[in-house]
């Protein structure tokens, strides 16, 4: 999975699940997830639990952190490397 | 689909119930009276590999799938008349337990996993705080950077086992600017160390046989090979607790629940009231058609967060769920018994007004109802 798929397909999630009726445009590569509140903790597990199943990787505790979920670009970023080291 | 237990969790699930009816019953009201957790008891239970269940052999437990930990709960709930005991043990395993089997380093298994499933340590989970219950994360408790490890300061409340325990999962803010996220981490504190000050034991209305109450850190000193999940992962590790309390502390309630439903059904089948037994008179039997309704119902919702655990989905939708309906069936059952019982439901020794007693609570720990509302509303995008 290359980084544009990550970052559709996170995109994607994020729009059905948390921004219902946004305008895609409105939720770019670096619109801040965590820190704007679009993810609260619920929102988090909930993306977390996604991203483990749709790309086969397994999140380690102190990997759910801001600076590996606060961004489309960011998540793209943290989930290829999770790939790569698998 | 297969609903029916295997031949191992047959065997399981008789050899549980009848080491519980022989061993951990005896005694109970005047324990529950006298607010007494009895370490003996918690030993007989540990040679039975209830403290350790899930925990593979290498570390001392009997390495049962999650399903079949939830099997042999829900045998212990039944056959146990001492709820207080029974929670005392899944809190130490579920909530403290499995983390440390799931996240702790190699060394710090070889440590401690050893210990809790001989049940010669007893864990307690400390996250509550006075001022932070269901917003957890509000927590005041922290740590912070010291030498070669970390100094906690704070005060935990409603900690389970806190008053008898030998080591807590203790969880503190190591950054409060990252939020729940990356801010929280959890620690595994020796109860030996300066500055782990046991305070108040509560009086509680049920579970009166499980110590609870507060634990105070000052300047507690824990070396960075203390840190359990990696700094910043508390909350990850924490939801992993809860997801595994959910699903299997719960399956407690459903043999509580199976043996006050057999409990009713024998006393409402000879007791007499107008010239027949009181289970022909429809008020009655409606209450126990209700309460086999729901026992049955728990046990399917129980058994498949339980064996979702092992899964690659998340399990928190399914573990909240049925933490929720098994919380709520669960004292809906016991003011039921009360009530077929009549008034000598209301007495000491007929035990089902301590099961009363003991069934608020589930209402409460391992999050509200409230709570467990808010995740399932969450995970349906609402």
């Amino acid at each position: 999975m290359n980084a544009i798929q990550i970052r559709t397909m996170a995109k994607d999630f994020i729009l059905k699940e948390f921004l219902p009726g946004e305008r895609p445009e409105n939720l770019t590569d670096s619109t801040e997830l965590i820190t704007d509140g679009i993810l609260d903790s619920l929102a988090t597990l909930k993306l977390v639990a996604y991203l483990e199943k749709s790309c086969g990787i397994e999140i380690a505790p102190d990997e759910l952190v801001p600076e590996n979920l606060n961004s489309i670009a960011q998540i793209a970023n943290f989930v290829q490397s999770k790939q790569a080291s698998t | 689909m297969d609903f029916a237990l295997n031949e191992e969790q047959r065997i399981l699930r008789g050899q549980i119930l009848r080491f519980a009816q022989d061993k951990l019953n005896k005694d109970v009201r005047q324990r529950d009276r006298d607010q007494v957790f009895q370490r003996e008891l918690w030993g007989a239970c540990a040679q039975m590999g209830l403290t350790g269940l899930p925990v593979p052999q290498a570390y001392g437990g009997p390495g049962l799938d999650s399903l079949s930990t939830a099997v042999a709960i829900d045998a212990l709930g039944y056959g146990c008349e001492d709820s207080g005991l029974v929670f005392s043990i899944c809190a130490h395993l579920l909530a403290c337990v499995v983390p440390i089997w799931k996240f702790g380093t190699e060394e710090q298994k070889n440590r401690y996993l050893p210990g809790l499933c001989d049940g010669t340590l007893i864990a307690a989970n400390a996250m509550s705080e006075p001022e932070s219950g269901s917003d957890a994360f509000a927590m005041q408790t922290r740590a912070e950077p010291h030498g070669d490890g970390f100094l906690i300061n704070g005060t935990k409340t409603f900690v389970s086992n806190g008053p008898v325990a030998d080591v807590a999962v203790v969880f503190a803010v190591t950054d409060r600017a990252k939020g729940y996220f990356g801010g929280i981490t959890s620690f595994l504190v020796d109860r030996a160390l300066p500055g782990y000050l046991v305070a108040q034991k509560f009086e509680k209305m049920g579970l009166r046989t499980s110590p609870i109450g507060e634990l105070v850190f000052e300047d507690v000193f824990v070396s960075k090979n203390a840190v359990l999940g990696g700094v910043g992962g508390g909350s990850r590790l924490f939801a992993h607790s809860m997801d595994w309390e959910r699903a299997c502390l719960f399956a407690s309630h459903i043999g509580t629940m199976e043996r006050l439903l057999e409990k009713a059904v024998a006393y409402t089948r000879t007791r007499r009231q107008s010239g027949q037994a009181i289970s022909k008179h429809q008020a009655v039997a409606h209450k126990i058609a209700d309460m086999k309704m729901q026992v049955e119902a728990a046990r399917l919702l129980v058994y498949k967060a339980a064996w979702g655990l092992e899964r690659s989905q998340s399990v928190s939708l399914d573990a909240a769920v049925s933490k929720l309906f098994v919380s709520e069936s669960l004292v809906r059952t016991t003011l039921d018994v009360v009530q077929v019982f009549g008034g000598y439901g209301f007495l000491s020794e007929f035990d089902v007004e301590r099961a009363v007693r003991d069934a608020i609570g589930s209402k409460l720990y391992s999050g509200t109802s409230e709570i467990q509302r808010n995740i399932i509303a969450g995970w349906l995008g609402l």
